[in-house]
């Protein structure tokens, strides 16, 4: 971020008072205006060029090229992430035992006003707090993990208190995401080891800020029918639909999106009543209107199977890894692929090395192969 | 016909079939704004009007309209808060055959017959039976209608069900007598086990408290995975009558803005988790006392339906639950009057029934008190220790008293006035405990 601006702009919070700012001399028309070379990592990671992160950090690192105390963390912050992706989860908790607390002097930019003339708060990204509270988990330590996204969220509602109070609406929005963002992350965890009391309790506090949220009442939905509550889930998903017919999304999703979104939630309902003629049929609209609709491709393979027609559930995978495969190349349909491969031939390693290998030539550098199961 | 091992033309390939699940992770997506850039950059409001653009990228990231998207960045950049849920909605086939089942489930399964070999085979018959310790159950047959040709590479699939009612092994037997290219008639006999458990376990208890009959149900999960408790009915016996007794829902819920459409579900926690239902239960027929039955006393039996995965559904019935039981009295002994006040060490009378409820005359009775040495009780019979009574006739009674004092102040048990019968030779059980009150002088 370069601050070297053509006035002493000072800082304030109230917008009116700031005089028309020039745009050629905005700090913040490119990527790169916010950190060395920033388009570039974020290109790689799009691509799941993990390892080539790696490389850059350490090139970046080696040849000293990064100038300011924040792109020091925001490299960092890479690092950590893409070895994350690796499953290199000693490597990353050792990057961060590196740095100091989050919250100390040496973060802020108030501490660096050479570099940061008109700045101040805390330079640290939101997401290193993130990664830092996630990594124990997979290093087998959960508990620290939910004691570490606990804190982050209180954390997070002091600062949307703090926000708030001072009306400064361009933040608390930001804010009020993160503590979405946290919630949900926190769930996961709780979801993934049938914490489902938990995780629902979570979820309702969501859904109390955010009762309009076609997404979010979905995904309950389909929390309570893993658990088996049929009812509750249909009653979710009624919801969604009317929202649909009121045309209220909230700019969270488009019309295919939301269309979309309705007809996989009414297949699943099909599903759990065993009609999976009914569900294919929705699940073939959804492909017809948006044909890189991949949890309506894989779900449709899975009826198939449950209709007797293993033939036609791997061709539907097959098909769509050949055809979309920066979309559809991910784990689960991977399994379940090998799943059908298993049940159809009796050579089946044949058929899954052909597999393996095709992944290994497109697959981005943090797809789990394990999942072949060869 | 050979039944060797040895080279098969086809060969049996099976899958579970129960229900589907939905993939669930800890994703690792963000928003690339919390990536490159500090946490308080908001802080600044020339920040927060142009950082957004800056980050924008269609909605609509792929499809017809636009190019498609060659990238990897759904799994690395966050579209929605809520997606770091790790739902998104992909469903997973079942993992493993030999997966738990548990009785009152269904046993679904995908069976292949494959053909590897290079040649067709023809009259394919196949059989898959299901064998128990007690029995064996035909699931498929195609005996009377074979299969005419099965391919080289091809295959013929079926899908078999069966309520599980039995515990312990079981084991899927997929037979096949078949014609191979050598015209030699070939069997090929494969099996598939899995093993039956238990998934729940009900214990009760009765207990009654004046008029009313209350059932309490404790059920117990010694599943792996959490049941969705569905319905959970007691079926009364035909002579009472049931109402659930439900807790009062916590303030918390009542007030919560979402509870038209998301109400917390009765779930029982895996590996021993347990919830307790409450029953109130009356006599239905009046006048209940004549149609008393000896014997056991039948309250009814429970109907459990709980879902696990998608609703994988599951139900059990308990046996008989039982009250306590009823015997037919042949006497009855009633305290019809005790007197308002008793001073300590003068002595009183209480004044008994002794009612005959057969249709037998009986008797010469005793009356005593029973229990203790007299210095330890605290009321005793004053005078005679033993009191006759005569012979009393059918359905009929006889009043009598008996004379007592106390020796202690305060609250006070006349208890153990018991009444044996001489010519049958049989003591009856006390009558219960009566407290009084014991004044001073």
């Amino acid at each position: 971020m370069d601050v070297e601006q053509n006035d002493g702009q000072t800082l304030t919070s109230d917008l009116q008072a700031l005089s028309v700012s020039d745009p050629l001399s905005n700090q913040f028309s490119s990527l790169n205006d916010l950190c060395y070379e920033a388009s570039s990592l974020q290109e790689l990671a799009s691509r799941g060029s993990w390892r080539s992160i790696l490389d850059k950090v350490v090139r970046a690192r080696k040849l000293s090229l990064l100038q300011k105390p924040h792109e020091h963390l925001i490299y960092l912050c890479y690092n950590v992430l893409a070895l994350t992706k690796l499953r290199k989860y000693g490597e990353a908790s050792e990057e961060l035992d590196s740095l100091e607390d989050f919250d100390s002097a040496r973060y802020k930019y108030e501490t660096h006003p050479e570099h940061y003339p008109n700045r101040s708060g805390s330079m640290v990204p939101f997401a290193l707090r993130w990664i830092h509270a996630e990594i124990p988990q997979r290093l087998g330590k959960r508990q620290e993990t939910l004691d570490r996204l606990y804190s982050l969220l209180d954390f997070v509602r002091t600062k949307l208190k703090e926000k708030e109070s001072k009306n400064m609406n361009f933040c608390v929005d930001r804010w009020k995401k993160r503590e979405a963002f946290l919630i949900s992350s926190i769930s996961s965890h709780h979801l993934s080891h049938k914490e489902f009391s938990v995780c629902l309790a979570l979820l309702r506090q969501l859904l109390n800020s955010d009762p309009s949220n076609p997404i979010l009442l979905s995904k309950l939905g389909y929390i309570q029918m893993q658990l088996g509550d049929l009812e509750g889930s249909k009653a979710l998903f009624n919801r969604v639909e009317t929202l649909m017919t009121e045309g209220n999304p909230g700019a969270l999703l488009d019309e295919v999106q939301f269309k979309n979104l309705v007809n996989r939630n009414k297949a699943l309902i099909y599903l759990v009543g065993k009609d999976y003629v009914s569900a294919v049929r929705e699940y073939e609209e959804c492909i017809e209107r948006d044909p890189t609709d991949v949890v309506a491709i894989n779900n449709k393979a899975l009826c198939l199977m449950y209709l007797r027609d293993l033939s036609d559930s791997i061709k539907v995978l097959e098909n769509a890894l050949e055809r979309i495969p920066t979309v559809a190349l991910n784990e689960t349909i991977v399994v379940n692929l090998c799943s059908m491969y298993e049940l159809a031939y009796v050579n089946h390693s044949d058929i899954k090395r052909t597999l393996s290998n095709w992944i290994a030539r497109v697959a981005p550098d943090d797809f789990d192969s394990s999942c072949t199961r060869i | 016909m050979s039944a060797t091992a040895g080279s098969h033309s086809l060969a049996f390939r099976v899958m579970r079939l129960c229900r589907p699940s939905f993939h669930v992770e800890n994703p690792l997506q963000l928003d690339p704004l919390d990536l490159l850039t500090g946490e308080d950059i908001f802080d600044d409001p020339s920040a927060a009007s142009h950082l957004p653009r800056l980050f924008s990228r269609s909605k609509a990231s792929t499809n017809k309209s636009g190019e498609a998207d060659l990238t990897y960045r759904n799994r690395f950049e966050l579209q929605n808060p809520t997606d770091a849920m790790g739902i998104p909605g992909f469903l997973v086939l079942p993992q493993s055959f030999g997966r738990a089942i548990y009785l009152g489930e269904t046993f679904c399964s995908y069976i292949s017959i494959n053909n590897s070999s290079n040649f067709e085979v023809k009259d394919v018959m196949i059989k898959a039976e299901i064998q128990t310790e007690r029995q064996r159950i035909l699931l498929l047959d195609t005996s009377k209608s074979p299969v005419e040709s099965i391919r080289s590479g091809g295959r013929y699939d079926f899908i078999v069900e069966h309520d599980v009612k039995e515990l312990g092994a079981h084991t899927l037997v997929c037979t096949a007598l078949y014609n191979d290219n050598d015209g030699e008639r070939k069997y090929l006999p494969q099996f598939f086990k899995f093993i039956v458990a238990n998934p729940l376990s009900v214990r009760t208890k009765v207990r009654t408290v004046k008029d009313n009959t209350f059932l309490e149900a404790c059920i117990e999960n010694h599943t792996k995975s959490n049941l969705y408790m569905d319905q959970v009915d007691f079926e009364p016996a035909q002579n009472w009558s049931t109402t659930i007794l439900k807790a009062d829902e916590h303030y918390s819920e009542i007030n919560c803005q979402t509870r038209e459409i998301f109400k917390p579900p009765i779930l029982i926690r895996s590996g021993g988790g347990i919830y307790n239902y409450l029953y109130q239960l009356r006599m239905s027929s009046h006048g209940s006392e004549q149609v008393k039955v000896e014997g056991s006393n039948i309250l009814g039996k429970f109907q459990i339906t709980w879902r696990a995965n998608l609703g994988e559904p599951g139900r059990l019935q308990t046996q008989h639950i039982l009250g306590s039981p009823i015997s037919h009295k042949e006497i009855e002994l009633q305290l019809v009057e005790v007197p308002s006040k008793t001073i300590s060490g003068m002595p009183f009378l209480i004044h008994l029934k002794l009612i005959n409820q057969t249709d037998k005359e009986m008797g010469p009775f005793e009356v005593w008190m029973s229990g203790g040495n007299s210095h330890e009780k605290s009321i005793t019979v004053n005078g005679l220790q033993k009191l006759v009574l005569p012979k009393v006739e059918a359905s009929g009674s006889t009043d009598f008293n008996l004379n007592l004092i106390a020796t202690r102040l305060g609250v006070q048990k006349i208890t153990g006035i018991t009444v044996f019968d001489v010519r049958d030779k049989k003591t009856y059980d006390p009558l219960p405990d009566l407290e009084i009150f014991v004044d001073a002088d």
